[in-house]
């Protein structure tokens, strides 16, 4: 009887310390973010929101690295990745081209790659979340069709040449928008590099030489929400038209005011959320690869109110 | 000989003068190009777009004259910018969020001014640590997101006094002042000396720390005060707002005359070079020129306009000497 009782009294300390050993093991999965370039703010918001989702994952922690907008650091992060055994390496390429052979790299290496924001195609092994760039762009440009006036003269703004998402969304117009409304005239296109002041400087220049804009064709919210800056005061251009892509904060309350007039959002807390959800089911062995991607819904005055609800969650509107 | 002399006087305006003719020929090039070129709302906005850049030039152009450098100056400004803002969220008070965009810019230069007078590390390395550490320090601050609803915060870079837009009223003063301490200041002769040749300086009795821990002070006041015309025209608290700002300042005071060798340039020199650079913009958007093209035009017009000032003045030094050979040229011949 004593004898079973010890034999008991073992298996349950053995039990026991089998249970701890695993969970110590499923608290051991390491994850390197690589985050294209803190300094950009969508990047940033990426990177806040995967650090708040993993909190929801006991067995997961999360290394946020900043790439700085350069892809040699940002190949250099991915090697110091592997070489440090990360478990699972998420990259939000700077530019997917040259993060392309190092990502290969890793998965031969044995790790787990996913791609995000924007995904690398045809990685075998590796897998993507992503919002599509083209579609983001289109579900503005299909709107614009119905809404811009015959004849109108509108002017464009562009991210960076070169940039994946800049030119998958100009793409989008043009195939959308431009190829169909061949009534309409660009009367100023430029690149204004994602940034607020430089579409300022650029709208209020082509206010000067033409005597009407009928829209702004925006590639981001922050271009987008600069050339409106410029006109807020004039009553020439109450009737503008203007869209953007992201659905930042400032952009929801333009378009809650009613001056501006439609984005796509690009949620990062879906895409944190889908981004841990994958690699969670990747590094417990439930999937093996997947290419997924998440809504990119456009939003217009109708339903602003419940996208100014994300902002509000993450203090960017008070 | 009346005649020799109305010609040699005409050669010193030339020279002394060139960069401000090089402002007329654009201007007149401009406004054929196109009609609105010279219309009262077109030259407030390019006053208003090249207000911030051109604080920042006069900035340098105190430094450079100085024998020092700002790099940091586009992170600076993001970071006085954002805190500024900040304060102005939590308080309501314009007056507090102004103290402490020049306060901050101001400190961050004082350390600046400590690392190259203290610890004898180039201006050039002490500002680019800088550079990364105050940026590092907006984006840390606001975890990398943009500050919206800053209210009337946006006063300092959208209002006007009478029809001049405030950010153009700023530049003016700040012009003034520039102009004022170079010129008629015992800090500007000094500033002059001591970029011109440290050692004649020191040894005359000048206290070079002091005059390049002062000279970084201006400076940072300026940034703090260009820090708080971006938020405030852009109508949002950037941390990465300002990138390359330190290029465009120093494309202004340089093509503006002022010398990296130090001893030499002028706040009006400055100011001529910033409206050359904002001119050149703004015509070439207003003509639709394409984006890539602008680049090569704006690089080309640059290196024209900047030779151009610089040929002007090799030859009223070659006058000055009454030599037919610069003291180079000579070297040369003698090898």
């Amino acid at each position: 009887m004593k004898f079973m009782k010890s034999i008991r009294t073992v298996t349950a300390v053995a039990a026991l310390c089998l249970a701890a050993t695993t969970v110590a093991q499923a608290e051991n999965y390491k994850i390197a973010f690589i985050a294209r370039a803190q300094a950009d703010s969508f990047a940033a918001w990426l990177a806040n929101g995967i650090m708040d989702e993993v909190k929801k994952y006991p067995d997961m922690t999360v290394d946020v690295m900043d790439a700085q907008a350069d892809d040699a650091k940002e190949n250099a992060f991915i090697e110091n990745a592997v070489a440090n055994k990360y478990d699972l390496i998420i990259v939000q390429p700077n530019n997917g081209e040259a993060q392309r052979p190092y990502v290969e790299q890793a998965v031969k290496d044995g790790v787990k790659v996913i791609t995000t924001n924007a995904r690398i195609k045809d990685i075998p092994g590796s897998s993507s979340v992503d919002a599509d760039p083209y579609e983001q762009a289109a579900v503005n440009a299909r709107l614009a069709l119905e809404q811009v006036p015959q004849g109108a003269s509108v002017v464009v703004l562009n991210g960076p040449s070169g940039n994946m998402h800049a030119d998958m969304r100009r793409d989008a117009w043009q195939k959308e928008f431009f190829d169909k409304r061949s009534d309409v005239k660009i009367v100023g296109e430029q690149i204004a590099h994602w940034n607020k002041e430089e579409a300022m400087r650029f709208m209020e220049d082509w206010v000067q030489a033409n005597d009407k804009i009928d829209a702004v064709v925006s590639m981001n919210d922050n271009m987008a929400a600069g050339a409106l800056e410029v006109v807020k005061d004039d009553p020439k251009f109450d009737k503008m038209l203007a869209y953007g892509v992201d659905g930042t904060a400032e952009a929801m309350l333009l378009i809650q005011e009613g001056r501006m007039t439609s984005t796509a959002l690009q949620n990062a807390y879906d895409l944190a959320a889908k981004n841990i959800s994958v690699a969670h089911d990747l590094l417990t062995g439930k999937i093996e690869q997947i290419d997924t991607d998440i809504d990119c819904p456009l939003v217009t005055k109708d339903n602003v109110a419940e996208f100014i609800e994300i902002h509000k969650k993450s203090g960017a509107i008070k | 000989m009346n005649n020799l002399m109305t010609r040699e006087k005409w050669q010193t305006i030339k020279s002394r003068y060139s960069i401000y003719l090089v402002l007329i020929v654009m201007i007149i090039v401009c406004n054929l190009l196109n009609e609105n070129f010279l219309s009262p709302r077109n030259l407030s906005n390019i006053s208003a777009q090249i207000s911030v850049t051109t604080i920042l030039a006069f900035g340098e152009t105190i430094l450079i004259i100085g024998g020092l450098l700002d790099l940091s100056c586009g992170s600076v400004l993001a970071l006085a910018g954002v805190l500024s803002v900040y304060v102005f969220k939590e308080t309501g008070s314009l007056s507090l969020a102004f103290a402490v965009g020049l306060i901050v810019g101001v400190l961050c230069n004082f350390v600046n001014g400590i690392l190259v007078r203290r610890f004898n590390i180039p201006a050039f390395i002490a500002t680019l640590a800088m550079m990364t550490v105050a940026r590092g320090i907006a984006l840390l601050f606001t975890k990398g997101q943009n500050l919206y609803q800053i209210g009337d915060y946006v006063w300092f870079g959208q209002g006007k006094i009478g029809f001049v837009p405030l950010p153009v009223f700023f530049m003016i003063i700040v012009g003034i002042v520039t102009w004022y301490i170079l010129g008629h200041t015992s800090f500007g002769r000094s500033l002059y000396a001591v970029g011109g040749n440290e050692e004649a300086a020191r040894a005359s009795g000048i206290n070079v720390g002091r005059i390049k821990i002062g000279a970084y002070l201006i400076n940072g006041a300026f940034v703090g005060l260009a820090g708080i015309l971006l938020m405030a025209r852009t109508n949002v608290g950037a941390p990465n707002a300002g990138q390359g700002y330190e290029f465009e300042a120093l494309t202004a005071a340089i093509i503006g005359g002022t010398s990296f060798s130090g001893g030499l340039g002028t706040a009006g020199g400055t100011l001529a070079g910033a409206f050359i650079v904002g001119f050149l913009n703004n015509i070439m958007n207003l003509t639709g020129v394409d984006s890539y093209l602008q680049q090569v035009i704006k690089g080309g017009i640059i290196a024209l306009a900047v030779g151009y000032d610089m040929w002007a003045k090799v030859n009223r030094t070659r006058k000055t000497l009454g030599a037919a050979k610069l003291p180079n040229e000579r070297k040369e011949a003698k090898a």
